[in-house]
């Protein structure tokens, strides 16, 4: 690490859209744009939204399709790590962007004119089969399907989806949307077998001749037990098997009192069913506590409006029954301790501490492990074979839809390259100068705008009716506004700075910094500023684009026109083609 | 035992004034901090309905706390934001850092108004406070016909005090509302079977449908849902008495344990060195039932307040109950300590 | 009695519109009717980031001290604001930015800072400046706004008063004052919810008058004028400046002169220059000022010359405190200087005298051909108040000469010792009404002369005169109980409108006690006060100097002891205070 007070001059004068590959550049980029930094799929979330702002619906939807091929999809589902990451949500800045909803906004108000864009390459001839249809798996197929590739998915349902078909209640992702986006990845010729499973129907060596590659995406559909006493009653339910029933159309029985035991979305999905379904008391339990339930804020208020109750710091110890029905649960109370491991807090049952609630129907919700025995009789054996690839939960444990998209798309440009040889792109920083930032201080103050949802009675009057109704366009042109732009650089050009703190006197955070120094990290990439107080220690001020929100107001009143801006992309280009543009 | 320490107590409540007299006490150097959200002092909430009523005078409502000590300060009206444990800050909510040493979260609880209420907001009137006693104070005076919502202890005693105003009311009762305990059929039976003889109409979970301002007053349209039928009622004041929840959104995604309340061990100490928390903000562990038990109760705060002082000096003690452990609600006796198991006689004149 | 009284101060760093949204709340004010009372206090320096302090008092009645303690307090400055907590009262309430672009130290934050029993209301002042006009000016505006609504003042109204402050300004500036304060208000009624007993509502004050809102210095600069001078000369000095940028507007529209001189003693020499050529003519400075004038002064009263020094008293000794106020030059002013010089020293108690005193002083001035000294201060010059228009000057003010008749100019002699002591004088340029006009002692036709009968004559003549001066005196205002008092206090200048109301509030305590003030400082109706001080049981003297210089003063013909009350803090005399040792003194 060395502290300079040399800022990067090269290009800061360009007046046309430049690449760049210089690691500062990726590095201010990953810190700056917090929100497409959380996204497992490094979604252009700034770019999207301002293309919401100027109401191109297709483009923002284009945008989303480049990174994650169910946009519509994971709108509505996600789980949004890109809004805990948003500055907008930040100690004193309001509330995040509601990232998600205009992501479902861009699927919901695109034209019905919209067109796909594919960049497809030429055929290769060669063949893939990828096992499994869930989001990992369809991100897989598409993925090689653009490259050239002949893509075969092989799926053991009736239908595909995976856990989005299967696992995810149709009142939070209506099917027809989803088959839809399915659809429009099978499009690229793209060969499905439903009801077909690997390792039954066919044999995976079968597989193995036919193919030159072949990819597991099998995701997490094994579910946990709860390993213990009376698990085998009559209505007692793991909470996939049971979200399979409603999801396929049938009404698993749920009796006047409904115990659920998990604390993540699978959990809450099965007590909103078992709400729908007529049960007149539904309680999630958990071993650890409500704050920790690894759900987001939104889902546990919908829960608590349709009476859900959310009970934390107890484990189930044994079921207990009567003529083989379940009548109650014992449960042991647990307290919290420490680890020096991720999840850092983990729960611990006290000895001693049974007591036993009333239950006519146990859901455990206690998520799912990869079952891997199911294809792979050999499967250490089979996993390091040549030709052989994984993606998604399959290999990650139990996640999320965005995770394995991302990991599909992962492990597609892996397969692309076993099979080819070619490595076809390459990740630059596209910088553009911008003369205007287009964005009034006055956005800064709209509060995030709620997402309506329908009442009580009609949820349980249809099972199925999409509870969260989405944006409208004023809707969601408003939250458009909201978003700081975060891919927009500010910087002084310490040339023509002349200190007259002007800047300073109008920030509206503790965003514009004087510096002493810089400290660099091993990479050469900006780490942090060594700021001062003092005018005769300060080399340079500077503008902390992790704490700027890009109002603007420093450029306005710069006396010396040193404030540039640049709006900064993170692009994978064609290593093969002529020219980036 | 001299000390460099800066001590915080968040909190003005029985549990924050137990903690100061406690450490003023045994460590008079100290400097110690009372943060409070309330723009007034130390005040007794359960007198808050004689109060109103005219039975006490506003004097009477205030514990006049000696403050005389130099390095004693009372910060009023100032919200707690959040709390960095590992740093040991305090953020304010006005944009102030404050720098503990050891810190007591009394922060008490707050209402909890049910998601369904939230659209009749505009309506309906509490008394968790004492601004809000003041202000509603008159309008009680003046009004004949009240609905009343809920059936927290607050509500019970609003109930009571309207009794003996010789006002009329009706009350609908939600047995969830009865922080940290639910009301089961039998109690709800005998609330009523008490109530209704004064005059009280008792309605059991019926859904409020609409509010609408009429005649100076309003006009309150309620749904039972097991007969599915719509009543209508005109009233002079609607009261809401929803429950109570802790007040502890400050510590929330900080690092505390929270389930219900702020968890404390035995000692009343949280997962942090130096952070205490007492008295209805906290779920305390019980090691004879093995449970995070919440309390309620001035009595259960003073002695929670002094223990977690006590704790924080470096004793060990490990928080006993109170006694009184009862609070008598229409002759229902409801336990001030939830899930508590041992058996005792109520105290017929508990008072919270 | 109505006994509403509001005092609401404004607390910023100098730049951050402290002083003009001072100025918008004291002329809304008294648009509905209200009487108000206004006094800024800023720093020395002119760039920097000093302390500015817009205090305004509000009552039903007239009011004459600016109120000590303040009932609300907008805090635009956080460490400046916090060094003004001590004023602020114990269940008083602070207005504050909740929202600053980074967080507090502790102990750094004025809510913080606050004593229990405040109310604080946290209003992100900057936030909603940004947010009503896209930068950060306009938080005054927003704090006006938050404010009035937390006072349940008509928001209208407000508008329309920050309409007419901007009129002059360009429609942009004009929109995004108003905006700002709009949203501070809105924003107020809709996020905060109230919780203190401060209100306008029902105060129903009379219906607005033809009032004029303004200063000390405003009010004699319009004196002034109305007074016909013709010729103004003077240095800058705070607090005094005021009166000269006037002149130099005004007096060249009626052909008159302002000239800037190169410092105090060619001012007052132009000055006395002007009066010899039988023009009005007028000074004014403040102490160090005054100090260098002090050699002229003598000229004026030894060549019976009309001069009139308005003498605005700041901090002293020296620059001392330039922008606080003080009554430390009644010494000066009465008896500066060398030799037996008497001269007139007037002292106005409020704007209205202030008007009144300067038409008396031109008057004085130039029938009793004399210096006149118009003692004001810091606080008097720089406060503002909504007064009545003034009434029109008695035309026989205007033109005041006593000059010779015909007969008299055979043999005319210039200091003719007569009974009154005023010798008619002639306009250089009168045919026959020649004389020498020398500051040598000198005989009755102007010649230097130095034997002992001459002085000794010619002293007593200015003496007489200067006694005689005493009949022109405005009434001495004594203020309270009848016959047998406990408490007298005695008082000058603007100090006397702090005792009157402290006579007033220690009477409603059950007091008997009276105040007494003359503007007449010299010669001084030492009969009237003679007769007033047997009423008394106790004398008080509470002044704004360290030794008690009217005190002394009143003690040397009272022939009995007084008790001194003497603030040297460069604040205006408080009521408070008076009241306090009233009480002491029971």
């Amino acid at each position: 690490m060395k502290s300079s007070t040399q800022f990067k001059q090269d290009h800061s004068s360009a007046s046309s859209p430049y690449f760049s590959d210089d690691v500062r550049d990726f590095s201010q980029v990953e810190k700056s744009i917090p929100c497409q930094e959380a996204c497992p799929a490094k979604t252009n979330v700034p770019g999207y939204i301002r293309d919401i702002y100027e109401e191109k619906y297709g483009r923002a939807y284009e945008i989303n399709r480049a990174c994650n091929i169910l946009p519509g999809v994971l709108g509505r589902i996600c789980s949004r790590p890109c809004e805990e990451a948003c500055r907008h949500g930040n100690d004193n800045n309001g509330d995040s962007v509601a990232i998600c909803y205009l992501k479902r906004s861009c699927a919901d108000l695109k034209s019905p004119m919209h067109r796909i864009i594919e960049g497809l390459y030429t055929p290769t001839g060669k063949k893939v089969a990828v096992i499994g249809s869930g989001p990992a798996g369809l991100a897989v197929a598409h993925e090689l399907a653009v490259m050239g590739h002949k893509v075969t998915i092989y799926e053991s349902e009736e239908k595909p989806g995976g856990m989005l078909m299967y696992g995810i209640p149709e009142f939070r992702l209506p099917r027809n949307l989803l088959l839809s986006e399915i659809e429009n990845i099978l499009r690229l010729g793209i060969d499905l077998h439903t009801s077909t499973m690997i390792g039954k129907d066919i044999n995976l060596e079968d597989l193995h001749d036919i193919y030159d590659a072949i990819v597991a995406a099998i995701g997490c559909m094994k579910p946990r037990t709860l390993e213990v006493a009376g698990e085998g009653l009559e209505n007692v339910y793991n909470g996939l098997d049971f979200m399979k029933m409603v999801n396929a159309g049938q009404t698993p029985y749920v009796g006047e009192k409904t115990v659920v035991i998990g604390a993540g979305f699978t959990a809450v999905d099965c007590a909103r069913s078992a709400v729908r379904l007529g049960a007149s008391q539904v309680d999630i339990h958990m071993r650890k506590t409500v704050e920790l339930m690894r759900i987001d804020a939104h889902e546990k208020v919908e829960a608590q409006y349709e009476h859900i109750g959310l009970h934390g710091l107890m484990q189930p110890n044994r079921i207990i029954g009567e003529n083989g029905r379940v009548t109650g649960i014992e449960f042991l109370r647990t307290r919290l301790e420490q680890t020096d491991r991720s999840p850092y807090r983990v729960s611990v049952p006290i000895e001693n501490s049974e007591f036993v609630i009333p239950a006519d129907t146990i859901i455990a919700a206690l998520g799912q492990t990869p079952d891997k025995e199911v294809i792979f009789n050999r499967a250490q054996q089979s996993l390091t074979m040549e030709g052989y690839f994984s993606a998604g939960d399959f290999v990650s444990g139990s996640s999320d839809v965005i995770h394995a998209i991302a990991d599909g798309k992962r492990c597609a440009q892996e397969v692309d390259h076993y099979l080819t040889g070619i490595v076809r792109k390459k990740k630059m920083v596209r910088i553009e100068p911008c003369s205007t930032t287009d964005r009034d201080r006055s956005f800064d103050f709209i509060s995030r705008t709620a997402m309506d949802t329908i009442g009580l009675s009609e949820r349980k009057a249809q099972l199925t009716a999409e509870v969260e109704s989405g944006f409208n366009t004023e809707q969601a042109y408003e939250e458009s506004k909201r978003c700081y732009l975060c891919n927009l650089r500010y910087e002084i050009d310490p040339q023509r700075c002349i200190y007259c703190s002007a800047c300073i006197d109008v920030m509206p955070k503790d965003c514009i910094k004087m510096v002493k120094g810089i400290v660099f990290e091993d990479s050469g990439a900006y780490q942090s500023y060594e700021t001062s107080q003092y005018w005769n220690q300060a080399t340079a001020i500077s503008i902390d684009n992790s704490k700027c929100i890009r109002c603007g107001k420093c450029l306005e009143v710069c006396p010396m026109d040193c404030i540039s801006v640049h709006k900064t992309e993170l692009v994978e280009v064609d290593l093969a083609s002529e020219s980036f543009e | 035992m001299a000390s460099n320490d800066h001590y915080v107590i968040a909190g003005n409540g029985p549990a924050g004034n137990a903690a100061l007299n406690t450490l003023r006490k045994n460590d008079p150097e100290s400097r110690i901090t009372i943060i409070s959200d309330e723009s007034v002092g130390f005040y007794s909430k359960p007198r808050l309905c004689s109060y109103i009523s005219g039975r006490i005078e506003e004097d009477e409502l205030f514990i006049h706390e000696d403050l005389s000590f130099d390095n004693t300060r009372l910060r009023l009206g100032q919200h707690i934001q959040s709390i960095d444990p590992d740093q040991k800050i305090i953020f304010l909510s006005h944009m102030e850092k404050i720098n503990y040493t050891k810190l007591i979260i009394a922060s008490g609880s707050k209402p909890s108004p049910s998601p369904y209420m939230t659209q009749f907001m505009p309506y309906l009137k509490s008394i968790t406070d004492f601004h809000e006693a003041k202000t509603h104070k008159q309008c009680i005076h003046d009004a004949q016909q009240f609905l009343v919502l809920g059936g927290d202890l607050v509500g019970f005693k609003f109930i009571d005090m309207l009794i003996s105003m010789g006002k009329a009311a009706t009350l609908i009762l939600y047995p969830q509302a009865f922080w940290p305990f639910v009301l089961d059929s039998d109690m709800v039976d005998r609330i009523t079977a008490s109530l209704e003889p004064k005059g009280i109409r008792i309605m059991v979970n019926d859904r409020i449908q609409s509010i609408q301002d009429a005649d100076g007053g309003y006009q309150v349209a309620t749904l039972n849902h097991a007969r599915n039928e719509i009543e209508e009622h005109y009233c002079d004041q609607v009261f809401a008495f929803s429950g109570m929840t802790p007040n502890i959104d400050f510590a929330c995604k900080k690092g505390f344990d929270i389930d219900h309340g702020i968890l404390v061990n035995e000692y009343l100490r949280t997962r942090f060195q130096d952070v205490y928390a007492c008295g209805s903000c906290a779920q305390i562990f019980n090691p004879i039932l093995k449970v995070y038990q919440t309390t309620i109760g001035w009595t259960n705060a003073e002695t929670q307040g002094e223990i977690a002082a006590l704790n924080l000096l470096g004793a060990n003690q490990v928080t006993r109950l109170a006694p009184q452990k009862y609070f008598d609600l229409e002759g229902v006796k409801i336990k001030t300590s939830w899930w508590d198991d041992t058996d005792e006689n109520p105290n017929p004149d508990g008072d919270f | 009695m109505n006994t509403f009284d509001i005092v609401i101060e404004i607390c910023g760093s100098a730049g951050e519109g402290t002083i003009s949204a001072g100025e918008i709340l004291a002329r809304f004010m008294s648009s509905q009717g209200y009487e108000i009372m206004s006094f800024d206090s800023y720093p020395a320096e002119i760039r920097g980031f000093g302390k500015c302090v817009a205090h305004t008092r509000v009552n039903l009645n007239p009011i004459y001290s600016p109120g000590k303690y303040a009932d609300v307090l907008i805090a635009l400055n956080d460490k400046h604001a916090i060094s003004q907590l001590g004023f602020l009262k114990p269940d008083g309430i602070l207005i504050y930015d909740n929202q600053p672009a980074s967080f507090h130290e502790e102990d750094q934050s004025v809510a913080g800072m606050a004593e229990p029993g405040v109310t604080l209301y946290g209003i992100p002042l900057t936030q909603l400046a940004h947010e009503a006009a896209g930068n950060s000016r306009g938080r005054n505006m927003v704090s006006l706004g938050a404010m009035a609504c937390l006072m349940e003042i008509p928001k209208d109204d407000f508008v329309t008063a920050i309409q007419n402050r901007y009129a002059s300004k360009k429609q942009i500036i004009i929109d995004n004052n108003i905006d700002s304060f709009v949203l501070g208000y809105n924003w107020t009624g809709e996020n905060i919810k109230k919780i203190d007993e401060y209100s306008f509502k029902g105060t129903e004050p009379a219906p607005p008058e033809d009032k004029l809102i303004i200063n000390g210095n405003q009010s004699v600069a319009r004196a002034a004028i109305d007074s016909n001078i013709s010729f103004y000369a003077g240095y800058p000095i705070t607090p005094a400046t005021k009166i000269m940028e006037i002149m130099g507007k005004e007096l060249p529209k009626t052909g008159g002169i302002m000239l800037q001189t190169e410092d105090e003693i060619s001012a007052i020499g132009a000055v006395i220059g002007a009066g010899f050529g039988g023009k009005r003519a007028m000074t004014a400075t403040s102490g160090p000022g005054f100090s260098l004038m002090t050699e002229f002064t003598g000229l004026a009263v030894m060549s019976e010359i009309p001069a009139v020094i308005v003498n605005s008293m700041r901090g002293g000794p020296c620059t001392g405190l330039p922008t606080k106020t003080e009554q430390s030059d009644f010494n000066i002013a009465v008896a500066g200087g060398h030799g037996d010089a008497p001269r007139i020293v007037l002292a106005p108690v409020d704007t209205t005298d202030c008007y009144e005193a300067t038409a008396l002083a031109f008057y004085l001035a130039e029938k009793y051909q004399t210096l006149v000294v118009l003692l004001l201060d810091f606080f008097l010059s720089n406060s503002i108040r909504n007064i009545d228009v003034p009434k029109p000057i008695n035309p026989s003010f205007l033109s005041a000469n006593i000059a010779p008749e015909p007969d008299q100019l055979n043999g005319y002699q210039r200091y003719r010792i007569t009974g009154s002591g005023i010798s008619p004088r002639t306009i250089p340029g009168t045919p026959d009404g020649m004389y020498f006009s020398t500051g040598l002692e000198h005989d009755e036709n102007g010649r230097p002369a130095y034997d002992s009968d001459t002085h000794e004559k010619m002293t007593r003549k200015r003496f007489v005169k200067h006694g005689n001066a005493l009949d022109e005196a405005p009434d001495v205002v004594i203020s309270g109980d009848d016959g047998d008092l406990d408490i007298g206090v005695i008082s000058w200048g603007s100090s006397a409108g702090a005792a009157r109301e402290a006579v007033d509030a220690a009477r409603a305590e059950g007091i008997k006690a009276a105040s007494f003030s003359s503007i007449m400082i010299s010669p001084f109706p030492e009969e009237k006060l003679k007769v007033f001080a047997d009423r008394c049981n106790t004398l008080l003297v509470p002044e704004l100097n360290f030794t008690g210089q009217f005190a002394d003063f009143i003690i040397n013909f009272l022939q009995r002891p007084v008790v001194k009350l003497n603030f040297v803090t460069g604040l205006p005399m408080a009521s408070e205070d008076i009241l306090e040792k009233m009480r002491e003194l029971r």
